[in-house]
């Protein structure tokens, strides 16, 4: 079964309303309407890409932290391994300054990945929308 | 919404929703998985080097034909795809299992956000991203580890026991490896929240 068959099973005031409609009804809908709305409903893009550059600067600014309050020996190199990381973040190293600089990348990437979650997520919404708006039309139920 | 049980149709509705979204979250989470995985690999083959890439190339042990070449790259590229899909769906799936009795609540505030006049705008629960997340990432953490141990590599792999930093009690054994699966539950349930948090925020006052 397919979401354009069943959305015969909600009201048809839903499947009437254009995509600009359906983001701004005034009408109060029944459960029915809600659910197809919920169904296609978006995610905020600045949301998602904020919250996520938030997450990603956070997880690493963590990650260096816990290397840097471990009692390490003067002598011996701390977090080697995580220190790799400026193969990918020019200036990162596992120190206070190097975290803070990897927090403002990481926070950069994150936001990228929030934001094409997002607008991936918005877009095949929208497409599948359309076509079920236009299978329904084309089948004159609308 | 009231608080009377959904009926066939809305059920069914919401089912095909939920597969909906899935394919969604699998196409994102695959792109992001692919390109992820082919720029890193590219990116130290562009830098060049006598050894290019040894920690990255360790992949290998979990991906098969994966390395650190321009064939191995895009190897890695179909593998973070294929990867990526997988824990994509596998997560809104969990994470719709997990809200499947407070999905009605997420409509309240569709409902909401409609009779503002405004585009209804989806919330993320922070309790069902971190249930999902965290269960994804321990059984995924799980079963690497005990991939190393039944090859018989356990002992050696010096650079997965380094995640022992970050979640008390894991080693590369099988007891290491259900004490770091609760680790990484309890650190994905809370970024999780701080990302629902910080999400919903935005969104409400972004809608007003």
């Amino acid at each position: 079964m397919k979401v354009s068959d069943s959305i015969s099973a909600v009201p048809a005031t839903t499947i009437r309303m254009g995509q600009s409609t359906i983001a701004h009804a005034r009408f109060s809908p029944d459960r029915g309407d809600l659910i197809a709305r919920a169904a296609f409903a978006r995610l905020g893009v600045v949301a998602l890409a904020v919250a996520m550059g938030c997450v990603f600067a956070l997880g690493l600014w963590f990650a260096t932290a816990v290397l840097l309050m471990k009692d390490t020996p003067s002598s011996v190199p701390v977090g080697p391994h995580l220190a790799l990381l400026s193969n990918f973040l020019p200036g990162y190293s596992v120190s206070w300054s190097g975290s803070l600089l990897g927090a403002f990348y990481a926070f950069m990437i994150g936001c990228g990945f929030g934001a094409i979650v997002a607008a991936v997520w918005n877009v095949a919404h929208h497409i599948y929308f359309v076509i079920a708006t236009a299978r329904r039309s084309f089948a004159g139920d609308v | 919404m009231d608080g009377a049980p959904l009926n066939r149709a809305e059920l069914q509705l919401l089912k095909v929703a939920v597969r909906m979204n899935m394919i969604v979250m699998a196409i994102a989470f695959g792109l992001l998985g692919g390109t992820i995985l082919w720029l890193s690999t590219v990116i130290l083959l562009v830098r060049g080097g006598q050894v290019v890439g040894p920690h990255l190339s360790l992949l290998s042990v979990f991906l098969p034909g994966y390395s650190v070449t321009w064939s191995g790259a895009w190897i890695g590229l179909a593998w973070g795809v294929a990867l990526g899909a997988l824990s994509g769906a596998i997560l809104y799936w969990s994470y719709a299992s997990t809200l499947r009795e407070r999905l009605t609540g997420r409509l309240l505030d569709v409902r909401d956000a409609a009779s503002e006049l405004s585009p209804p705008t989806v919330l993320i629960s922070g309790n069902a991203l971190g249930v999902a997340l965290g269960l994804l990432l321990a059984v995924q953490l799980f079963f690497t580890t005990n991939w190393l141990v039944v090859r018989g590599t356990g002992e050696s792999s010096t650079n997965a026991a380094l995640l022992g930093h970050y979640l008390p009690g894991y080693t590369v054994s099988f007891f290491g490896s259900v004490l770091g699966a609760i680790g990484v539950f309890v650190l994905a349930f809370v970024f999780s929240h701080v990302l629902a948090w910080i999400y919903n925020f935005i969104a409400r006052n972004s809608t007003r």
